[in-house]
């Protein structure tokens, strides 16, 4: 039975990536617990606006810090701001009494407004203190307020995590599932085979990723239907904007999914390097715990991630109805990403399938082993 | 009397309705390379398995060593399956330690000092004076000097350098080496081998059958399966099955006997193929000449009609002998499954 | 003789399906190209895969490549068939559409039927359906594999799937046909098919390279190349490398010692020792012309064992 031991133990300093699982994947919890998985909001940007917007501006305390003071608009252009994910909270100030809205789709921020708010309010219900002017008395009315939640009035966890699962899907059969379908052609040698067919590099490329895409589509279809369907959760936006995000993100995702099988000799390795790569993305991109509670030397890693973006598109399409042009930034980071994976990917793939160049004789060069039949 | 290392009496195993082995006598006596020669399907592997105690047979009996098959007369066997069953990710020293530590310590000579092994089973039954063990010739001749670590077995000569790489990164010979030198190292009475050279070129299979004929020489019975006839003609006897039963047995010569096949030297050989196949014979492509096993030369002189040809009889090759014992006697020519060789 | 296989239009006769040789793009009538390496070297970073190599492959005969592995058989059949290209030397090649290729690692998907895989083969290589159901239902039937047409290749048998590969790889019927150890593992009777095929392919023309590790499968061929880590050892017909044997072999009963144990090997429970021309031996018992009783003719494995030998002992000269 020792013999086993030391075996095993022997095999498995060698695996160069089960070691790394079992390594790197502890650390990144730790960090992820300790610095990431955070519900608690210490700051929430507002925007203030209506005729008393200076006088209630300057009485709101932390956490809320108005960020925004705008005087000359009016509710219409709070809820526009809302909708379009530019600040999570807007004091509509008029003449009666202020109304806070509150950005549903950022459940944890609109919670944490929330008690603040009402804190505020029970805290006004005591007499002002003697440093106080005499005209505090007068300014108690602005926190007696109408707090509005709006595009998620009852703060559902489900409106939120659905739009995110949607992502998390594409992700996991963009890269996934792809990656195993390519190894498998290299396993089984057949890709050696259709390299030399009279077929175009570009061709099997796209060929190959084609049904995955199909799936992934009809996939994302499924979910969103039965989320809003199962969970009531809404749809309120436009149905191609939601699309092109898709698009997008699947770009990068399937990218994603052949550079990991460029880099797997078996579809073990394969999953084993998609699951590494997939599990940060899970905790960092937003979608369980929001960034803005990250520790900023976190946080920086969420906004690397195209699913912080994809998510970004999904929680806004569908739960405020954003409209694309305020949507532009997570389009543009997952555009660039996506012909950046794409470019890679392609040249990846081209390698397999073209014959290498001709190589000058240097005996000090790299081996190229990887489709080079260096087995016989 | 020597005892018989591997004996199987009336051995039969059937899978549900299918008999896999059918009533089949073999024995290994110390000394011999026996081969057992058949295609996929005929039964070898099934029979093999029987002989190692992996299945037990459903009629008729086998024997290991004089018993049944057991644990302790495993210790008893070396055995090299075609995958080799080496670790790729362990270095061959590794390798070797880990099987000589499975196989109860390289027969107990080698490992650290002092530390007791128990002798295998084998040993006391032997009735050799003094349980002393055969030495191997060409075993020791390929001790590496100076290349001992305690607990660790000895590389084969010529490894030394290679003692650093992973098996998985050796070039095939070498493994095939390292295989033997691990099957070799407890100095089991039997050696089962499968394919043992496939895969290298003749130089080395050469030096292979030599490891195996020291073996053979210094007591151990060596079982071969193979498919192939260059492995089949380097044993002294030969056991050849078909579909689960025995169809032949001896050496090669006694195998072949006379059989004959059709010798067709014509330079159109291609117009020569396809009137032998337009005719429903089946041709095998020799180089330039063809060879058909299921018709006389008066038959394939008028299969071939025009061509211009030289027509004459030859022995037959092991090979059509063998395919000619082992295709279902169905009617010649281009039936399913027809190939080169036809049953007479 | 070499047989013409470059015409398009001449049909070769007993061809019922009527393709003509190299589907698109032939070759002008009457020429026959020979394909070919010459001069090939290919350099595995510090590691020469191939060095120097020259070798024809005639159309309408076979062609064989042996070697033990690691000899550089793949590197030269993947750079015949245009999966690699070369660090030194020229290739000729016809273009892909008429090449057909079995890599050594089987090429079939395991998880598409024998049809599917084989329709793959026939889209890919622009062959029209009909014409390539009815060549497949041809050489399926003739190799024991039209009752396994819509099972999926990877539960196969070794012997059937090669069988699938080899057939998958001429459905166009290919110029240039180049297998990679097509029959290695595989059981006689499949190996009898195999051979079937692949005489048929040269019957209809094509120039069929194959590599193989046993040399009894190498006679078969009507010219060899002989391998050995990336050096042509020996190459020719058959004949012409057993002829040019240098010296004689002598057969020996009993395991030889000092310096002839260098040059001998076991062979069907005998020995076999080379004694180099000039050689004079001396006490071990080797020396005596070549008429001595204990002479054997040689056949293609010594023929090939001795070449090996004597470029392992006397590395740079000549042998």
């Amino acid at each position: 039975m020792w013999a086993m031991i030391v075996k095993e133990f022997r095999q498995l300093r060698r695996d160069r990536r089960t070691l790394a699982m079992m390594i790197f994947l502890p650390v990144l919890l730790l960090i992820i617990f300790g610095y990431a998985a955070r519900f608690d909001v210490k700051t929430i940007a507002a925007t203030v606006v209506g005729p008393q917007a200076r006088t209630v501006a300057a009485a709101l305390r932390p956490p809320f810090d108005a960020t925004k003071i705008a005087p000359a608009e009016n509710r219409a252009d709070a809820v526009a701001a809302l909708r379009d994910g530019r600040t999570p909270v807007a004091f509509v100030t008029g003449a009666g009494q202020t109304t806070a809205l509150l950005d549903g789709s950022q459940l944890f921020t609109a919670t944490a407004a929330k008690t603040a708010l009402a804190e505020m309010s029970r805290g006004q219900a005591e007499p002002a203190g003697a440093g106080q002017a005499a005209g505090a008395a007068q300014t108690a009315q602005p926190f007696s307020m109408r707090v509005e939640v709006l595009y998620n009035p009852l703060l559902k966890t489900s409106d939120i995590m659905v739009p995110g699962l949607a992502g998390l899907i594409l992700l996991f059969v963009g890269m996934v599932i792809t990656s195993l379908g390519v190894v498998r052609e290299r396993q089984a040698g057949t890709l050696e085979q259709l390299a030399v067919m009279p077929l175009r590099p570009r061709d099997v490329f796209l060929g190959k990723i084609a049904p995955y895409f199909l799936v992934a589509a009809v996939d994302l279809a499924i979910v969103v239907t039965l989320g809003v369907w199962l969970f009531a959760v809404p749809f309120r936006g436009s149905v191609l904007v939601f699309a092109l995000g898709a698009l997008l993100f699947l770009f990068v995702t399937l990218g994603m999914g052949v550079l990991i099988s460029s880099v797997s000799q078996t579809q073990g390795q394969a999953i084993q390097l998609a699951i590494m790569v997939m599990l940060p993305q899970i905790m960092l991109s937003g979608l369980i715990f929001p960034l803005s509670s990250m520790a900023a030397g976190v946080r920086w890693i969420g906004y690397l991630l195209p699913l912080t973006y994809f998510t970004q598109i999904t929680r806004g399409v569908m739960l405020r109805g954003a409209p694309i042009a305020s949507l532009w930034q997570p389009f543009a980071y997952l555009a660039l990403i996506g012909i950046v994976v794409t470019a890679l990917a392609t040249l990846r793939f081209r390698k397999f399938l073209a014959p290498s160049p001709r190589r000058r004789v240097r005996p000090t060069q790299p081996a190229e082993t990887a489709m080079a039949g260096a087995e016989q | 009397m020597t005892e018989l290392l591997a004996q199987s009496i009336g051995a039969t195993r059937v899978f549900g309705h299918i008999a896999a082995v059918s009533d089949v006598d073999l024995q290994v006596a110390p000394g011999e390379v026996v081969g057992l020669l058949g295609a996929n399907g005929a039964g070898k592997t099934t029979l093999i398995r029987m002989l190692l105690g992996l299945l037990p047979p459903s009629a008729g009996e086998v024997r290991l060593f004089g018993q049944l098959p057991s644990l302790a007369t495993r210790r008893r066997l070396g055995y090299v399956p075609q995958g080799l069953g080496l670790y790729d990710d362990l270095t061959p020293r590794e390798n070797m330690s880990f099987a000589a530590a499975a196989f109860g310590g390289a027969g107990g000579e080698r490992g650290a000092p002092g530390r007791h092994r128990p002798r295998p089973a084998g040993l006391a039954k032997r009735g050799v004076p003094g349980g002393q063990r055969p030495r191997f010739p060409g075993l020791a001749k390929r001790r590496a000097p100076g290349g001992r670590l305690p607990g660790l077995a000895p590389l084969p000569p010529g490894l030394e350098s290679m003692s650093k790489i992973t098996v998985g990164r050796l070039p095939l010979g070498v493994q095939r080496r390292i295989a033997f030198a691990q099957a070799l190292a407890h100095r089991p009475d039997l050696l089962v081998l499968d394919e043992p050279t496939s895969g290298v070129d003749p130089l080395a299979g050469a030096r292979l059958w030599e490891t195996i004929g020291d073996a053979a020489a210094a007591g151990a019975g060596v079982l071969v399966t193979t498919h192939h006839m260059d492995e089949a003609q380097e044993c002294e006897r030969l056991v050849v099955m078909a579909e689960g039963r025995v169809v032949a047995e001896g050496d090669v010569a006694a195998i072949v006997g006379s059989a004959r096949v059709t010798v067709v030297e014509t330079p159109d050989w291609s117009g020569a193929f396809e009137a032998i196949e337009r005719a429903g014979s089946a041709a095998a492509l020799v180089g330039r000449t063809l060879r058909v096993p299921a018709a006389s030369p008066e038959e394939v002189k008028r299969m071939v009609g025009a061509v211009p040809a030289r027509v004459y009889e030859a022995a037959a090759t092991l090979e059509e002998r063998f395919l000619q014992l082992t295709l279902p006697a169905a009617g010649a020519g281009a039936g399913a499954g027809g190939g080169a060789g036809q049953a007479h | 003789m070499t047989r013409p296989g470059g015409a398009p239009d001449r049909v070769p006769a007993g061809a019922p399906d009527g393709v003509p040789a190299g589907l698109p793009g032939g070759v002008p009538d009457g020429v026959s190209p020979t394909w070919g390496v010459r001069g090939l070297t290919v350099w595995f970073g510090a590691h020469a895969a191939l060095r120097d190599v020259t070798l024809e492959v005639p159309a309408g005969q076979v062609t064989g490549v042996v070697g033990g592995d690691g000899a550089g058989k793949t590197t030269l059949l993947r750079i015949l068939a245009g999966a690699a290209a070369p660090d030194a030397g020229e290739v000729r090649r016809p273009p892909a559409e008429q090449t057909g290729y079995l890599a050594a690692s089987s090429g079939t998907y395991p998880d598409l039927s024998v049809d599917e895989n084989l329709a793959f083969a026939a889209a890919g290589y622009g062959m029209p359906g009909k014409l390539a159901a009815a060549r497949a239902s041809q050489l399926l039937e003739r190799t024991g594999l039209a009752a396994a047409r819509q099972r999926l290749a990877g539960k196969l048998s070794g012997g059937m799937r090669q069988k699938l590969g080899v057939v998958r790889a001429m459905l166009h019927r290919p110029r240039l046909l180049v297998l990679d150890e097509p029959t290695t593992g595989v059981d006689p009777v499949s190996r009898a098919d195999l051979w079937w095929l692949i005489a048929r392919a040269a019957a209809e023309g094509a120039a069929v390279v194959l590599t193989t590790t046993y040399i009894d499968e190498a006679e078969r061929a009507a010219s060899v190349l002989v391998l050995e880590d990336g050096d042509a050892l020996a190459q020719g017909k058959p004949e012409e490398i057993i002829a040019s044997v240098p010296g004689t072999i002598k057969i020996s009963p009993e395991r030889l010692r000092g310096d002839a144990a260098r040059r001998a090997w076991r062979r069907a429970g005998t020995w076999r020792v080379w004694v180099p021309p000039g050689y004079d031996g001396g006490a071990d018992g080797t020396a005596g012309g070549e008429g001595a009783a204990d002479c054997v003719t040689p056949d293609l494995q010594d023929a090939v064992i001795v070449a090996a030998l004597a470029r392992e002992l006397w590395a740079g000269e000549p042998s």
